[in-house]
C-alpha cells in the first residue's frame, strides 16, 4: 500500500562527537513516536559498516519504506547513506539526513537535544513525504582541461597523459613553468628549480597525449560533470606557431626593451620575446605596447629577419571550444605586493628586495647573473631577511603562508655562498614541519646565521649613529633579549604572504566553485576531500587552494590527476536527479518560468501549450518551482509538500494553540 | 506549545552550497552560537517560495532567516539575485502583516564564513529576544 | 664584524641579580580579573613585539609593552610597577597590531585593576588628579565657578535652547593659562564668521577621557552622567569641541548619538566654513608650519584632511609634513593620562617630536590639540632647544590669517 510509511530513524552517535553533547536515549524515546516511524536504533557510529548494516538488516527484515539518520551533514555522509539503502534494495532517494552534529553537537553550549528532536523531526516528517528517483547516468568524455601550467598544471597534466588520456593544458604566459622556473634552489635538498623542471616541462611539449595552449585563458565554461564545454581565448602572440622553429633571431634583431616580468622587473627584454631561455613552447610572443610596430607602423626588424616568415602582425585573438569531463584549477598564487606596509620601504628605499626579486637574483640566468649585489653593484656585507611580511598579520593576510620559513633559511644559505655577508633571520616562530626541514634549519644555523625573534616595526635609512650611516636599519624588538634592536644592514629581503590570485573570484565565478575567507577555491571537504570542489568534476591543486611548498603541490597535483582519471575511467556519471517537473494540468503556458531559467532548460511547446523541462539540461535549482503562479511546477525531492512537512516536523515544539488560516 | 524558555524559534532557510556549507564549517570549527535556529536545507534561495515564511511563521516561528551565496556567487548563477526582489515582495507582505521587520533577515554566506553564520544568528537571537515572542495568535481577535 | 660584533654586546641584555629559575604558577584570579575589566584581547598576543617596536617610549626610555602583556598572560604581572602607568594610549601599537590586539584596552583594564581593587598605590600626581576632577570637576581642583574665566571679554554668550553650537572647551582651555589661547582665538574666528555658539561655563565637567583610561571607570560614568544631563536640559544639539581627547570620548563614549546630539572638533567646523566662503583668509603667513597629526584626531579618529585643508589655504603658508605623519604621526606624549604625570625633561616625546620638526625645517608646528600644545610649550620653553619652532594652534594661525 503507497501510504503505509514504515520509517526507520538512525541516531549516530559519532563517538561522544554527538552524544557528548545530546542526549541519546531521550533523543531515541522521542522518535519513537513520530508518525510513520517502526524502529529507533542508536548506534556508535552509524557510518561504520555494522551501523550501515543494521539499516540494511531493518529494510529487508522489518519493510522499511523510508530511512532517517540523524548524524553529521548531509554534505558528509548522504552518498553514504544512500548506497547503503540502495544496496538492501531500497531506492536511495527515500533517505533524509538530520544533520545533529555540525550544525548542532558541535555548535551550541545548550538546547542541544531539544533542537536534536526538532530536526529529527523535521527529518522524519519529510522522509514521509520524499518519492523514489531513478539515478541517471551520461557518459563521459575522456578528456581532461588543466588550468594553469606551474608545477601543479605540469604534473597533473602529465599524470593523466601518462594514462594515455588527452589533456588540454591552458597557460596564459607565454610559456609554461610557472612560479617554480623564476626560483633558483629549492628547499630542503637545494636542488636547482630549472633543472628538476625543465624536464618535465619538455615532456609537456613532447607528450602525444597534451595538447599545450599558451598565451591562452578560459573564458567560459558550460555543461557539467562528465560534459564540460570550455571555451578558450587564444591570444596573437604575432608569431605563427606552426611556422616559428625557435631560433630566437628575431629577439636578437629588436631593438626595442622594457622591463621582464619574469625578472621581476630586475632585468629588461625585448618587445618580442620569450620569458626565460628555457621557454616552452620555444615560441617568442610579441608584445604590443612596447613593439614600435603597434605603437608607430615602424619597424619590423623581427618579421625581416625571420627567415620561416613566422611573423604575422595581423594575428587576431582566436576562440577555441573544447569538451571535457573533468577539470583540474591549477592557476597557482600571486605576492603580495609589501608597498603598503609603508614602514617597510618597499620600492622606496633601495636594495629592499622581495623573495621572489633576491629568487631572480641568485639564479644563473637571472638580471645578475646569480650575483646577490646591491643597486650599486657592490656586493652586502650584511643581509636582513624578513619574515611574515603580511602573513599571520590581520591587517593583511592571517594565514601562515607555509613556505617562508624554509626559503628564507635558504636565502640565508645562498647569501654566504655567494657572499661574505653576515645574515641576519627575523622572524616570529621558525616553522620546520616538513620533511628535512628541520635538518635544513639546523645546518644553516650551523653555517653561522644570527637569529634575532621579533616582527620588524620599521625598516629606515635614517642613521641615528655613525655605524647606521649609509645602511639600511632593522628596528624590532628582539623579543628573546627583551630590548629593542636597531640591526644596520645592507640589504633586506622581504619574505610576502602568498595570496590568492588577483582574479580569482572570477576564476570561481567562472568554474562555479567556492572560495574560503582567505580567497584561495575552497576544497569540498578540509580533510577527506581536499581536491574536489562544490561542483562535481572540477576539481583544485596547488596554491590555488592555499600556500604550499613544491612537494606538497606535487603531490596534490597528482591526487587530482588520480580524481580526474577515477571519474573519466568509469566511463559514465551518475548526474543530478533532482531536477524539475511540469504537471501538464495545471500549467497555464504562461511562460514565466522561461526567462527565469538560467540553463534554458524550459521550452514552450506550441502544440500542447504548456512548458516543458529537459531532464538533461535542468540542475534543480528550483528558482522555477518557486516562481510558478499556478503551482504547476514539481521540484523533486524538495518539494512544496516536503518542505512544509519539514517546516512543521522543525517546530513541532513551537506549534501554536490555533491553527493559521 | 512555547518552549519552556522562552527562546525565540528561527527558521533557517539555507542554501545547499554556500549557506549550508558555512553553518557546516561553523560546526566543523566548534563555533560556538545559541541553538535557537533550526535549518531547512535547499538547494538554492532560489527555490525559496514566498510561502515557506509564512508557513513558518504560522507554525510558530519567531524569525525567519534566509541565506544564499553572496552576489555573484550563486551555484546556479544568478537565483540568489531572484531571491533578493522576491524578498523586497515578501517584506512589504510582512510589514502588511505586522510582523517586524527584525523577523525576517536575508544574508549572504559563503561557504568559508562560518564565523560570519555564527555571528548572524547570535545577532539574530539577541534581537529576537529583545523583541519578544510573535506569538501571533494571541493577538487575532475573534471573528 | 668586530664592529658589529661589539655593538650587539654594548646592547645585550642586563640582567638583575642572579638567575633563579622560577615556579610558574600562573595567578589566575589576577588574569581573570584583568580580563573582565576589558583586557580581554590578552588572550590573542603573540608575542611578536611589534608593539615594543612602535611605542614612542623607546624612543627616549625603555618600555617592552610585549613582555608586560606576557606577564599579564600568566598573571604575574607587578601591580605596583610604574609600567602600568606608561602607555600614554596613542594607539600605534594596536593599529598594526598583527593579532588585532587592543593594547589600550589591555592598559586600560590594568589601571581599572589597581583602582577599583586598590590592590597597588596610584602614582601621587595620577591620584591627585582623579580627586581633584571627582571634587571639582577639573584636574587642578581649581574653582568650578572659574570654568568660564578664560572667555573674560571675549563676549560669549551663554548657551540656551536654539543656539546652534555648544562650545566645549577642554579643561586645558578653561585653566591652563599656556592652553587658553587656543579657544580664544577660536572665538575670535567664530565671531568673524558669524557662527552662532554659546558655552555653559561651569554647569559643565571634565569629560573624563583622561579619567577613564586612568582606570576611574566610576568617576568616567558620574561625569559623563552629569554633563550628558546639562546638554540635554539645555537642549544642546550640536557640540564644538577643541580637543581630540574630548571629542573621540564623546563621540565613541557618550550616549550623545542615539540623542541626536552631534559632536564636532573645530577643524570640521573650520574646514567647512572655509570652504563655503564664510570664512575667507586673506592675510598671508610667509611660514614653513609642520603640522602635527594629534593621536586622538588621527589615528583615533580617522580625521586627517581637515587640518591640512585649513592650513593650506591660508596664503603664503607652506605646509611641510613631519616624517611620521598622518596614522604614522608620533605622539605628543599627552594621551592616557600621561599629562598630569611629570615625564621627566630627555623623556618626553614632544622633544624627539620638536627636534624632527627643526630638521624638518619648520618654523611652526600647527598643531589641534591642548595636550599637544601644552607638551610642544613645555619643550621650547627658553634656553630649552636651540632654533626651536613656534608652537601654534590651527585656531590661531587662522586668527592671524583673517
Amino acid at each position: 500500500m503507497e501510504n503505509d510509511r514504515r520509517i526507520g530513524v538512525y541516531i549516530c552517535h559519532c563517538g561522544t562527537n554527538i552524544a557528548g553533547t545530546v542526549d541519546i536515549e531521550e533523543l531515541t524515546e522521542y522518535a519513537r513516536h513520530l508518525p510513520g516511524v517502526v524502529v529507533v536504533r542508536d548506534y556508535k557510529f552509524v557510518c561504520s559498516e555494522p551501523g550501515q548494516n543494521l539499516i540494511k538488516e531493518d529494510i529487508r527484515e522489518l519493510g522499511l519504506n523510508r530511512v532517517v539518520v540523524a548524524a553529521c551533514s548531509p554534505r558528509m555522509h548522504e552518498p553514504t547513506f544512500r548506497r547503503a539503502v540502495a544496496q538492501a534494495g531500497l531506492n536511495p532517494y527515500l533517505l533524509q539526513i538530520a544533520n545533529i552534529r555540525e550544525q548542532c553537537s558541535w555548535v551550541h553550549e545548550d538546547g542541544n537535544t531539544d533542537k536534536a528532536k526538532a530536526l529529527v523531526n523535521a527529518a522524519a516528517q519529510k522522509a514521509y513525504y520524499l518519492e523514489p528517483r531513478d539515478t541517471r547516468e551520461v557518459p563521459v568524455n575522456p578528456s581532461v582541461l588543466v588550468i594553469g601550467g606551474g608545477i601543479a598544471g605540469i604534473q597533473a597534466a602529465l599524470k593523466i597523459a601518462d594514462a594515455t588520456h588527452k589533456v588540454y593544458l591552458v597557460e596564459r604566459e607565454p610559456s609554461i613553468g610557472g612560479r617554480m622556473i623564476q626560483l633558483d634552489k629549492t628547499f630542503p635538498t637545494l636542488d636547482c628549480s630549472s633543472c628538476i623542471l625543465t624536464p618535465k616541462m619538455a615532456s609537456v611539449a613532447s607528450h602525444p597525449f597534451v595538447e599545450l595552449m599558451t598565451y591562452s585563458e578560459v573564458v567560459d565554461v558550460s555543461g557539467y560533470v562528465g560534459n564540460f564545454r570550455v571555451k578558450i581565448r587564444r591570444n596573437p602572440r604575432y608569431v605563427d606557431e606552426s611556422i616559428c622553429t625557435g631560433c630566437g633571431i628575431c629577439i636578437q634583431k629588436c631593438p626595442w626593451k622594457t622591463d621582464s616580468e619574469f625578472d621581476m622587473g630586475l632585468g629588461k627584454r625585448k618587445a618580442i620575446y620569450t620569458p626565460f631561455p628555457q621557454a616552452v613552447p620555444n615560441i617568442p610572443v610579441i608584445d604590443t605596447e612596447t613593439c614600435v610596430y603597434f605603437k608607430k607602423g615602424t619597424c619590423r626588424a623581427c618579421e625581416l629577419f625571420c627567415e620561416p616568415k613566422a611573423i604575422d602582425f595581423q594575428q587576431t585573438e582566436r576562440f577555441e571550444e573544447i569538451e571535457v569531463g573533468a577539470i583540474i584549477v591549477a592557476t597557482g598564487y600571486d605576492v603580495f605586493d609589501p608597498s603598503p606596509i609603508y614602514q617597510y620601504g618597499y620600492k622606496r628605499l633601495d636594495n629592499v628586495v622581495t623573495s621572489l626579486e633576491f629568487e631572480r637574483m641568485c639564479s644563473a640566468t637571472g638580471p645578475t647573473g646569480g650575483e646577490v649585489v646591491l643597486k650599486s653593484g657592490e656586493a652586502p656585507t650584511s643581509v636582513a631577511i624578513i619574515h611574515c611580511v603580511g602573513s599571520r598579520d590581520q591587517n593583511y593576510f592571517e594565514y601562515c603562508s607555509r613556505v617562508c620559513c624554509m626559503y628564507a633559511l635558504k636565502f640565508a644559505h645562498l647569501v654566504k655562498e655567494k657572499t661574505e655577508a653576515d645574515v641576519y633571520q627575523i622572524y616570529m616562530d621558525m616553522r620546520a614541519y616538513g620533511k628535512g626541514f628541520e635538518e635544513f634549519y639546523r645546518r644553516v644555523s650551523d653555517e653561522g646565521v644570527n637569529f634575532v625573534r621579533g616582527k620588524v616595526a620599521e625598516i629606515t635609512d635614517q642613521a641615528l649613529t655613525d655605524e647606521e650611516r649609509g645602511k639600511l636599519i632593522v628596528a624590532c624588538e628582539d623579543t628573546l633579549l627583551g630590548r629593542l634592536v636597531r640591526i644596520p644592514v645592507d640589504m633586506v629581503v622581504l619574505c610576502p604572504a602568498m595570496k590568492a590570485r588577483a582574479d580569482a573570484a572570477e576564476m570561481a565565478r567562472l568554474m562555479n566553485i567556492s572560495r574560503g575567507a582567505d580567497g584561495f577555491f575552497l576544497e569540498r571537504h578540509p580533510k577527506l576531500e581536499p581536491i574536489s570542489t562544490n561542483t562535481d568534476g572540477v576539481f583544485v591543486v596547488g596554491c590555488a587552494q592555499g600556500p604550499k611548498d613544491i612537494p606538497d603541490t606535487v603531490a596534490q597535483a597528482s591526487a587530482g590527476a588520480a580524481e580526474a582519471l577515477a571519474l573519466i575511467d568509469a566511463g559514465k556519471v551518475e548526474v543530478e536527479a533532482i531536477t524539475a517537473a511540469v504537471n501538464e494540468e495545471l500549467c497555464s503556458g504562461c511562460k514565466v518560468c522561461i526567462g527565469l531559467c538560467p540553463y534554458n532548460a524550459i521550452t514552450f511547446s506550441e502544440e500542447k501549450k504548456v512548458v516543458e523541462i529537459s531532464d538533461v539540461l535542468c540542475k534543480g535549482c528550483g528558482v522555477c518551482v518557486a516562481a510558478c503562479p499556478a503551482g504547476a511546477i514539481i521540484g523533486r525531492h524538495f518539494t512544496d509538500t516536503q518542505i512544509f512537512a519539514e517546516i512543521e516536523g522543525i517546530l513541532a515544539d513551537a506549534r501554536p494553540p490555533v491553527a493559521a488560516i | 506549545m512555547r518552549s519552556p524558555n522562552g527562546e525565540p524559534r528561527i527558521v533557517g532557510f539555507l542554501c545547499n552550497w554556500c549557506a549550508y556549507q558555512g553553518a557546516d564549517l561553523a560546526g566543523t570549527s566548534r563555533m560556538h552560537y545559541p541553538a535557537n535556529v533550526r535549518v531547512v536545507r535547499v538547494m538554492c534561495t532560489g527555490r525559496i517560495d514566498p510561502t515557506f515564511v509564512l508557513k513558518a511563521f504560522a507554525e510558530g516561528a519567531d524569525g525567519v532567516l534566509v541565506a544564499g551565496c553572496h552576489a555573484g556567487d550563486c551555484h546556479y548563477k544568478e537565483g540568489n539575485y531572484k531571491t533578493m526582489r522576491r524578498v523586497a515582495l515578501l517584506r512589504k507582505m510582512l510589514d502588511q502583516m505586522g510582523i517586524e521587520p527584525e523577523r525576517f533577515r536575508l544574508e549572504w554566506v559563503s561557504a568559508g564564513e562560518g564565523a560570519k553564520w555564527a555571528k548572524v544568528v547570535k545577532e539574530m537571537t539577541a534581537e529576537l529576544q529583545a523583541l519578544g515572542p510573535l506569538a501571533w495568535w494571541e493577538n487575532v481577535r475573534e471573528a | 664584524m668586530q664592529v658589529q660584533a661589539l655593538a650587539l654586546r654594548r646592547n645585550s641584555v642586563d640582567t638583575d641579580g642572579p638567575m633563579v629559575t622560577q615556579v610558574l604558577n600562573p595567578y589566575k584570579e589576577a588574569v581573570d580579573i584583568v580580563k573582565e575589566l576589558g583586557g580581554d584581547d590578552l588572550k590573542l598576543c603573540y608575542q611578536c613585539g611589534l608593539c615594543s617596536g612602535l611605542c614612542p617610549w623607546n624612543l627616549v626610555k625603555n618600555f617592552i609593552v610585549r613582555k608586560l602583556i606576557h606577564q599579564v598572560q600568566l598573571g604575574l604581572v607587578d601591580f605596583e610597577s610604574d609600567e602600568l602607568w606608561m602607555c600614554a594610549t596613542c594607539g600605534a601599537c594596536v593599529q598594526r597590531c598583527p593579532r588585532g590586539v587592543n593594547i589600550i584596552d589591555i592598559m586600560k583594564a590594568l589601571r581599572r585593576t589597581v583602582v577599583e581593587l586598590g590592590i597597588a598605590p596610584i602614582p601621587d600626581s595620577m591620584r591627585i588628579t582623579l580627586k581633584n576632577v571627582s571634587g571639582t570637576g577639573n584636574p587642578w581642583g581649581e574653582p568650578t565657578e572659574r570654568r568660564a574665566k578664560w572667555s573674560e571679554g571675549l563676549n560669549i554668550k551663554t548657551f540656551s535652547a536654539g543656539t546652534e553650537f555648544l562650545y566645549y572647551p577642554c579643561c586645558l582651555i578653561c585653566y591652563d593659562p599656556s592652553v587658553t589661547r587656543m579657544g580664544r582665538a577660536l572665538t575670535t574666528v567664530l565671531q568673524k564668521a558669524g557662527v552662532d555658539f554659546g558655552i555653559l561655563g561651569a554647569q559643565e565637567a571634565c569629560c573624563g577621557e583622561s579619567v577613564r583610561k586612568a582606570g576611574n571607570e566610576e568617576l568616567f560614568q558620574s561625569l559623563v552622567e552629569g554633563n550628558t544631563g546639562v546638554w540635554r536640559a539645555n537642549g544642546v544639539k550640536k557640540i564644538l569641541v577643541s580637543s581630540p581627547h574630548c571629542y573621540y570620548t564623546l563621540k565613541n563614549e557618550y550616549p550623545l548619538a542615539e540623542q541626536g546630539i552631534e559632536v564636532l572638533h573645530t577643524t570640521e567646523l573650520l574646514a567647512k566654513l572655509i570652504r563655503e566662503g564664510k570664512l575667507k583668509l586673506t592675510k598671508p603667513i610667509e611660514k614653513k608650519v609642520a603640522y602635527h597629526d594629534p593621536c586622538y584626531l588621527g589615528r583615533h579618529s580617522d580625521i586627517y584632511d581637515e587640518p591640512r585643508e585649513i592650513l593650506g589655504s591660508i596664503p603664503g603658508l607652506e605646509l611641510i609634513e613631519l616624517p611620521g605623519n598622518h596614522a604614522d604621526s608620533l605622539c605628543c606624549g599627552g594621551g592616557g593620562g600621561r599629562i598630569w604625570m611629570e615625564s621627566k625633561v630627555g623623556e618626553r616625546f614632544a622633544e624627539v617630536r620638536t627636534q624632527q620638526a627643526i630638521d624638518a625645517g619648520a618654523e611652526v608646528v600647527a598643531v589641534a590639540c591642548p595636550y599637544c600644545l601644552l607638551c610642544f610649550e613645555s619643550c621650547v620653553q627658553p634656553g630649552m632647544i636651540e632654533r626651536a619652532p613656534e608652537i601654534k594652534a590651527i585656531e590661531e594661525l587662522v586668527a592671524e590669517a583673517m
